[in-house]
């Protein structure tokens, strides 16, 4: 683990470009550092790890790479509980009366117009939440459905599953459980 | 600066070598906000959530700066073909 000032003493050394092993790679080797800093200041500074330090460095495997910048393991616990609180969870952003965002809405009234209880979060109150969550449910933006403790999808995944009635037959199915 | 549809579209290109591809820019300039109908044989025995995370992984680092990314479709070729023959033989219906 690192603090974010520890980035600095981070070096990439690019081989010569006349190097061929150099030119076989699709591109440069490049450390791609997946901090999201928010724009407002945080109380708890994120911290990552860097686990790819290996001298092999494979193109490939970079792009999939992805250090855990906001996911801490007291985090990861608690989403845990949050997420299995409630047969359906909705972290989404603004609330279930006052969505503040289009796609977040969409699934509000999806949800609500299959009448089933549903519990939201408002992840705008919390950058250190919001960031963690991309992390915990490896989903890049919001909203976020859960049902039963599990993720099923963002807006168009809903959406979809709404359209074809998968969606009410997963629900149907939680809240017989 | 946002992302522009052609480096969402080289990037899916490179990444998922789409049969089909259509980048749609609705951020209205900002380049935050694409729609993106996609045909792939690396979506072959996936299921949506898969597949949309496919998508959300071939555009990683584009997706710091994208705010909204919208998979209207996500389908295997054979799919497609599927697809575009229900809608071929609909108008002659």
């Amino acid at each position: 683990m690192w603090s974010v000032g520890a980035l600095d003493s981070i070096t990439i050394t690019t081989p010569s470009p006349s190097s061929n092993r150099f030119r076989a790679l699709a591109k440069p080797p490049t450390c791609s550092l997946h901090v999201h800093y928010p724009s407002r200041p945080l109380r708890a500074l994120p911290t990552f790890t860097l686990s790819n330090q290996s001298s092999s460095f494979r193109p490939k495997r970079a792009l999939s790479f992805r250090c855990s910048a906001a996911l801490t393991p007291e985090l990861k616990s608690t989403l845990d509980k949050v997420v299995t609180s409630h047969k359906v969870v909705l972290f989404m952003k603004g609330t279930k009366d006052f969505p503040q965002c289009g796609f977040s809405n969409t699934v509000v009234q999806i949800l609500r117009s299959l009448n089933v209880p549903f519990e939201t979060i408002n992840i705008l109150e919390n950058e250190f939440l919001r960031q963690g969550l991309k992390e915990y449910s490896s989903w890049p933006t919001f909203p976020q459905l859960y049902v039963e403790g599990e993720f099923f999808g963002g807006c168009d995944i809903t959406v979809d599953a709404y359209k074809s009635g998968e969606l009410q037959e997963v629900l149907e199915k939680a809240m017989c459980s | 600066m946002g992302v522009t549809k052609e480096q969402v579209e080289a990037s899916l290109t490179s990444k998922l070598n789409p049969s089909h591809l259509e980048v749609v820019d609705t951020s209205g300039g900002c380049g935050a906000s694409f729609v993106i109908e996609i045909v792939s044989e690396q979506f072959e025995g996936k299921r949506l959530l898969e597949r949309h995370r496919v998508v959300n992984s071939a555009l990683e680092e584009e997706m710091k700066e994208i705010h909204a990314l919208s998979i209207k479709k996500a389908l295997t070729p054979e799919q497609w073909k599927q697809q575009q023959e229900a809608e071929k033989s609909k108008p002659a219906a």
